[in-house]
């Protein structure tokens, strides 16, 4: 925790980011002042407006993905707590099925077994490779948050269910006013974790051809030819990565001390 | 394998539901298939004590008092859990074993081919899940358990090897057995940089044959029978090591 005294001046050690980011700056300006700039990093310079659209499309088939997959997992995770044991036993299925496959067959399926175009009355739709990843994405994705959701319902206490029944509310109402609001609270944090592990599954996205973020560092490093640029590019990719993930990952542990209860 | 006849049988039985499994036929290819589903089943072999081995040390470095080695390890950690796995194979492969082989070029080559790597770069990427598994425990052993053990003349080694890991590997386990099935899952990404698994081979035949949907469903179930039985392993294992009075 950062403590600050009014009137106390800058303290580096309670500033480490910031104070790493000034020797960052420093270090560029010199090299750009000086004209001494390593090679490998003039090229990186070059190739980052394409990194950063490789990203982007990273990032929109993460979206998309957790935005089609939360969607599908919040309907069977109601399904699978219906009083009908054939829906919760079908349901149960689905989540296994999609929980112990690996995300890279997954891929493969949606990438090979959907069509190239989609013929549509008169016209020829052309289906994008990053769509189908997207598709193949969602599966898993639904069955983690199907999962998060069951366990967040049944994580209310049963008390509280049986002291709404006593006061006359109906099943849709206790849903909708006492137990859904909390059980959103309680599944953001999983939710969040979700999202950053499917943001790091759409590396897998250039083992079938989307146009990435990893695809264009391939193509950097073998347009460049250079030792010293093929690792830092590499490395550059591990950086975004990171950059990416690792504030997500850290709001989500904000989140969960705050709403820490048991 | 078993009697060519039969296996004319079932394939000849499957094809009307509009499933073609001739690639079983040919012997090339049949093997091809048998030497993936191998290899893959030797990488999850190798993979998971040494994903442990891994964890065990990564969470001594974490929960040690020593700045020096608690600070870097935090560090390799948190990079190892935010990025990529693929991403890390990369550059393990294409990066540090092109340095490697350049270095070792006049000295009699590079002894690492790419299934040590795919073992490697697996094995530490989860061994920071397990340690951040193991910390999660160690730090769950009741304070006052500890208090009262070195109340009772406990050396520290010996709180460590009968009070504490027990406890910590009990608390840590089913995490532990989650990470497993989540490795065996992962070891699919050694076909990216063309280790001979059964989703390699199965890209080489589906390139010639275009049976993509039939091989897909083959790798599914190889993969479902592989985590099922890693799950029952853990189920077992909690059964034996449950401790009364502690709610699990």
């Amino acid at each position: 925790m950062r403590i600050t005294v009014p009137g106390r001046r800058f303290d580096p050690r309670q500033h480490p980011w910031w104070v790493a980011l000034a020797a960052v700056l420093a270090v560029i300006g010199t090299w750009v002042a000086t004209g001494t700039t390593p090679v490998a990093l003039v090229f990186l310079w070059q190739w980052t407006p394409a990194l950063l659209w490789g990203l982007l499309t990273n990032i929109k088939i993460s979206v998309l993905a957790m935005a089609l997959g939360t969607i599908a997992g919040l309907v069977v995770g109601a399904l699978s707590l219906s009083p009908l044991r054939f829906l919760r036993m079908l349901t149960r299925w689905y989540v296994q099925f999609f929980r112990n496959a690996p995300v890279l067959v997954l891929i493969y399926f949606t990438t090979y077994v959907f069509p190239f175009e989609l013929h549509i009355v008169k016209w020829t739709v052309p289906f994008p490779d990053w769509i189908k990843v997207v598709l193949g994405l969602a599966l898993p994705t639904s069955a983690v948050v199907a999962e998060i959701f069951r366990g967040a319902i049944q994580s209310i206490p049963s008390a509280q269910w049986e002291a709404a029944q006593s006061l006359a509310f109906r099943r849709t109402e206790i849903f909708r006013l006492i137990v859904l609001p909390q059980c959103l609270r309680r599944m953001l944090p999983p939710w969040m974790n979700l999202y950053a592990s499917i943001t790091m599954s759409t590396a897998l996205a250039s083992l079938v051809g989307a146009h990435d973020v990893v695809d264009t560092a391939q193509i950097a490093s073998n347009t460049v030819a250079r030792t010293d640029f093929t690792v830092l590019v590499y490395f550059t990719l591990l950086g975004v990565f990171f950059a990416y993930c690792y504030p997500i990952a850290r709001a989500t542990r904000a989140l969960e001390r705050r709403h820490a209860r048991y | 394998m078993s009697d060519p006849g039969l296996l004319a049988q079932a394939v000849a039985a499957i094809k009307p539901l509009g499933l073609n499994y001739a690639f079983l036929l040919d012997l090339g290819e049949r093997q091809a298939f048998l030497r993936g589903l191998v290899v893959t089943l030797e990488l999850c072999l190798l993979t998971i004590p040494c994903s442990l081995a891994a964890g065990v040390a990564m969470a001594a470095a974490l929960t040690s008092r020593r700045g020096w080695l608690a600070l870097p390890a935090r560090a390799f950690v948190e990079v190892t859990r935010n990025t990529p796995t693929l991403v890390q194979l990369y550059c393990a492969f294409l990066v540090l074993n092109m340095l490697i082989t350049r270095q070792l070029e006049g000295v009699g080559g590079n002894p690492l081919t790419p299934f040590v790597w795919v073992v490697i770069v697996v094995a530490i990427h989860k061994g920071a899940f397990h340690a951040e598994a193991l910390r999660a425990g160690i730090e769950a052993v009741p304070q006052v358990t500890l208090e009262a053990a070195r109340s009772l003349g406990f050396s520290q080694r010996q709180l460590l090897w009968r009070v504490e890991l027990p406890l910590a590997v009990r608390f840590a386990l089913p995490s532990l057995v989650n990470n497993l099935v989540d490795l065996v899952k992962m070891t699919a990404v050694a076909s990216a940089i063309a280790v001979g698994d059964v989703t390699y081979e199965s890209i080489m035949i589906w390139t010639q044959r275009d049976n993509v949907l039939e091989l897909l469903l083959l790798i599914l179930l190889y993969f479902g029978v592989l985590t099922w039985l890693v799950s029952r392993a853990g189920s077992w294992l909690e059964g034996r090591l449950r401790m009364p009075g502690y709610g699990q």
